[in-house]
């Protein structure tokens, strides 16, 4: 990185940032009730929309947040969110940098700068979505273009995958719903009543899009967790509330308690499905194979990296997500894939298998896995009938999404590991040790 | 680029069926066969041969198929509707091609997995049961229909062959109180009631091993390195998966795999993985709840409910095993009123028991009160900044069509709530290298009112 040059430098990046290319609605605007104001760096107000509700209002000398002014329009149950679609560049774990499609938060930054801010700035995974049981989530998506395909004018959605007793309206399938073209944005509104492990990806051209790298992690924390110190967590339940424990669901009994969670998302690319994407080839539907299995968005040693890698480099030495209004590019992996906790605590994984192309089975080499749900329900019959079951291992179809809680009580401090037995997958491409692994290290 | 059903012609071909649906096939939900009827024997005459299926990426591939005899072979083969108690008898002739030098075809037969006492009498001995050898080397199997469920049959001659080639179909016992062709539940359990029933039937081809098949070059046959390209729902690559029953066009692959319901209903899926690769089929809309696994519900012996079921939202078929699922839809929760219903418009709404609308004659029935005549929480944007599907209503409402620019939507035509369903290994969203196909439906929830066949 001897120099700051960027790789994407075409017209057609220069008519994305001035927004030419854009649909009609050419300013990206979200829809976020209680948002008023932009919060600056040094904390004051000024007008406008960043997507983050204003529970007050400034005041008129300092322009700070003023708790004595209430934002009459500020509701607690509000969250917002917004991201922006479109390509950038992530980093493999044997240093390939591979382009990819994906999303990236702009939340609490200026809305009418998403265009910019957005621009490569594609993230692997896509940026976290974490939930409260009882909020109403305004999402906003703008689609920023594919700064290195100006020849691609692909629309793209969120879907909220296991949304129980969704609208088709905000369920982000194109062929039944509407998508959102280059320069405007798109609402979504969920009323969030169930808890439990999700997740997110686009479903515009879905083989494609998601093999492209559009996935990313969602869950929803349980009411329980607010329930009384000392009292019963449920009506008629003997299990008193303990201050400050969790749960991964509305058990009634404490069953689905942890102290530490991890969202673990496994996902996998093909890189030459992704090379024939940047170099505007055919796409090989057909021959599809993954040869770079991740967990969050990376390949081992990555995964136990607590970093955020730096911004991809490509082999010209060239900052692969960098553009004239950002010349120093944007780091796009944010997230790893490391588990850490104290002997005693109970772990609560959050496991999704997001892989377009392959079943994987991961195992905890050392420490007891309980299944306590799967498609974000709790293990538990219609009448209530408990199916928790110990095991070493999880199997996951694409699309399915598994609750474990991994106890340490009397276990060892020590370095765990948590891996595909899919052994081939414990790969990066031609480094056959690596891929779909992580850590689990419990502290004494 | 593409979007799903953009060719105007499909689109037509597309609502053309929705009617049709109507028509055709108004007293069974799953489309089958009965066989001939007399007092407890259900009789089914079955022959294998071969001929052509068509792809939506416009290729044939030459597949052997079990059909009745007098009618079209298919792919799947007949789906075996029978009555718990009944006596089976299927009588199975080989009209397959004569193999390439020899003057008599590969053998077949058929296996029964979930049953048992088969008796299979006639033809030739082969590894696993009794096989045909030729048109005129019946080979009969009788067994007495066990306990109600979903189970499937296949050749048991030469399977990793056979069964690729397309020699693969469903049979559903009902329970003995049930009419096959208006049945109300799946197995002697009260909640295993449903409204509507349809069959999610998987399989996959790989193209290569057919044209080794139709060049005579069989010998060339290795499954070890097969590689499908072709996904199935019901014998058809999305999007033809949406196309009716018996849609003249599809002579060989009968079965369509839309589902539609009402608000409120609850819907029976019976799933079917014939293949030889796992499909998790991701149900949009909400969970699903897991009754019954190959035939036997989900219960534990002392209970009279099915109180080992679970929910989910992606149900991973497994080769060889079957799966009964109850899906319901009601919209609760949404935090607005799906009608799209203001105050003082004259709409009301008056809670049952589970917060729905009870007046079953309105067009809101089963809708949930509790969000009735709240607004929608957002602004849709302006047309001029979206991409519309083919089922979009234009409308964020249910049973209310908005304007739509010229050539856009126009699949939905009574307004209904529309998912997709579909195999979440995404790669199995093409038909060879063209997306959209495979592995993919719709699911339709056509407001109340609306007939569904
Ligand atoms: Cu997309």
């Amino acid at each position: 990185m001897n120099s700051i040059k960027t790789k994407s430098s075409s017209a057609a990046l220069l008519l994305l940032l001035l927004g030419a290319s854009g649909g009609a609605g050419a300013v990206p605007f979200t829809q976020c009730p209680g948002d008023d104001f932009i919060k600056l760096a040094d904390g004051t107000l000024v007008p406008g929309n960043d997507a983050v509700p204003d529970q007050y209002l400034p005041n008129p000398i300092s322009n700070l947040p003023d708790p004595t002014l209430p934002n009459p329009k500020f509701r607690p149950e509000v969250k917002c969110m917004h991201l922006s679609a479109g390509d950038g560049f992530v980093n493999m774990a044997d240093g390939y940098p591979q382009y990819m499609f994906g999303f990236s938060d702009l939340s609490g930054t200026d809305t009418t700068k998403a265009m910019v801010n957005g621009l490569l700035g594609a993230e692997f995974p896509a940026p976290t979505i974490v939930l409260e049981q009882g909020q109403q989530f305004y999402l906003d998506l703008t689609n920023v273009g594919m700064a290195n395909r100006p020849d691609l004018s692909d629309p793209h959605t969120v879907h909220f995958h296991g949304f129980p007793q969704a609208m088709d309206t905000f369920d982000g399938v194109p062929d039944n719903s509407v998508s959102i073209t280059m320069g405007s944005s798109l609402p979504y509104f969920y009323n969030v009543v169930e808890p439990g492990t999700y997740m997110y990806h686009c479903h515009v051209e879905a083989t494609e899009h998601m093999q492209m790298g559009m996935l990313g992690n969602l869950y929803v924390h349980a009411a329980q967790d607010k329930s009384v110190a000392g009292a019963p967590v449920c009506a008629g339940s003997t299990y008193n509330h303990v201050a400050g424990q969790r749960y991964a669901y509305n058990d009634c009994d404490g069953t689905t308690r942890y102290d530490v969670e991890v969202p673990l998302q496994l996902a996998s690319f093909d890189s030459r499905f992704h090379d024939a994407s940047m170099n505007v080839q055919p796409l090989p539907f057909a021959a599809m194979k993954d040869n770079y299995p991740m967990i969050n968005g990376r390949g081992y040693p990555d995964t136990v990296n607590t970093g955020i890698l730096p911004a991809p480099v490509d082999a010209d030495g060239l900052l692969t997500n960098a553009h004239a209004e950002r010349p120093l590019g944007k780091p796009s992996q944010k997230i790893n894939a490391l588990v850490t906790a104290s002997v005693g605590q109970r772990v609560l994984l959050r496991l999704s298998n997001l892989s377009v192309t392959n079943h994987y089975t991961v195992r905890v080499l050392g420490l007891p896995m309980q299944v306590i749900g799967r498609g974000a329900r709790e293990a538990r019959g219609p009448s209530g009938t408990n199916l928790y079951y110990q095991t070493s291992h999880v199997s996951m179809a694409p699309g399915e999404g598994v609750d474990v809680i991994v106890d340490t009580a009397g276990k060892t401090p020590g370095t765990y590991y948590l891996y595909t037995t899919n052994l081939n997958f414990l790969s990066n491409n031609t480094e056959d040790f690596g891929g779909m692994m992580t850590e689990i290290v419990l502290n004494p | 680029m593409k979007s799903l059903f953009a060719r105007a012609a499909l689109a037509t071909t597309t609502a053309v069926m929705l009617f049709a649906g109507v028509a055709i096939n108004a007293e069974a939900r799953i489309a089958g066969t009965s066989g001939t009827v007399v007092g407890t024997t259900q009789t089914f005459n079955l022959v294998t041969s071969a001929d052509y299926i068509t792809t939506p990426d416009g290729g044939t591939v030459t597949i052997w198929g079990y059909g009745e005899v007098g009618k079209p072979m298919q792919y799947p083969g007949p789906t075996l509707k029978v009555r718990a108690g009944y006596t089976v008898v299927i009588n199975l002739t080989n009209g397959l091609p004569n193999l390439p030098g020899t003057s008599a075809p590969m053998p077949v037969s058929m296996i029964f997995p979930g049953q048992t006492g088969v008796a299979a009498t006639g033809g030739s001995a082969g590894v696993l049961t009794q096989e045909s050898s030729g048109p005129a080397n019946v080979v009969t199997y009788t067994f007495v229909a066990g306990q109600p469920g979903t189970y499937m049959y296949n050749s048991g001659t030469r399977p990793g062959l056979q069964v690729e080639m397309g020699l693969v179909g469903a049979l559903i016992v009902y329970p003995a109180t049930e009419n096959p062709n208006a049945p109300t539940k799946a197995y002697d359990l009260a909640d295993s009631a449903f409204d509507q029933e349809y069959m999610f039937l998987m399989t996959e081809m790989d193209p290569k091993i057919h044209q080794l098949v139709e060049f005579g070059l069989i010998n060339q046959v290795n499954n070890t390195v097969s590689h499908a390209t072709l996904w199935f729902l019901n014998g058809r690559n999305g999007p033809d998966t949406m196309f009716p029953d018996f849609a003249p066009w599809l002579n060989h692959q009968p079965y369509s795999a839309l589902p539609r319901m009402h608000p409120g209903e609850k819907l029976l899926m019976r799933v079917i993985g014939g293949g030889r690769e796992q499909h998790p089929f991701h149900t949009h809309g909400n969970n699903y709840t897991v009754i019954a696994r190959d035939g036997r519900p989900l219960k534990s012996s002392a209970s009279t409910t099915i109180d080992l079921g679970y929910s989910d939202y992606t149900l991973d078929s497994t080769p060889g095993t079957t799966q009964d699922a109850i899906f319901t839809w009601t919209g609760v929760n949404l935090g607005w009123d799906m009608f799209g219903h203001v105050p003082g418009d004259g709409s009301s709404c008056t809670p049952d028991a589970e917060g729905l609308h009870s007046v079953a004659t309105d067009a809101n029935y089963k809708e949930p009160c509790a969000d009735h005549t709240k607004p929608l929480p957002v602004v849709m944007p302006e047309n001029a900044s979206l991409a519309f599907g083919g089922f979009w209503r234009g409308s964020p409402f249910i049973g209310s069509l908005g304007s739509l620019p010229p050539g856009e939507g126009g699949l939905n035509l009574n307004g209904g709530v529309v998912f997709i369903w579909h195999s979440h290994t995404e790669k199995e969203l093409a038909n060879n290298d063209l997306y959209p196909g495979g592995i993919l439906t719709m699911l339709i929830i056509e407001p109340h009112g609306v007939l569904i066949p």
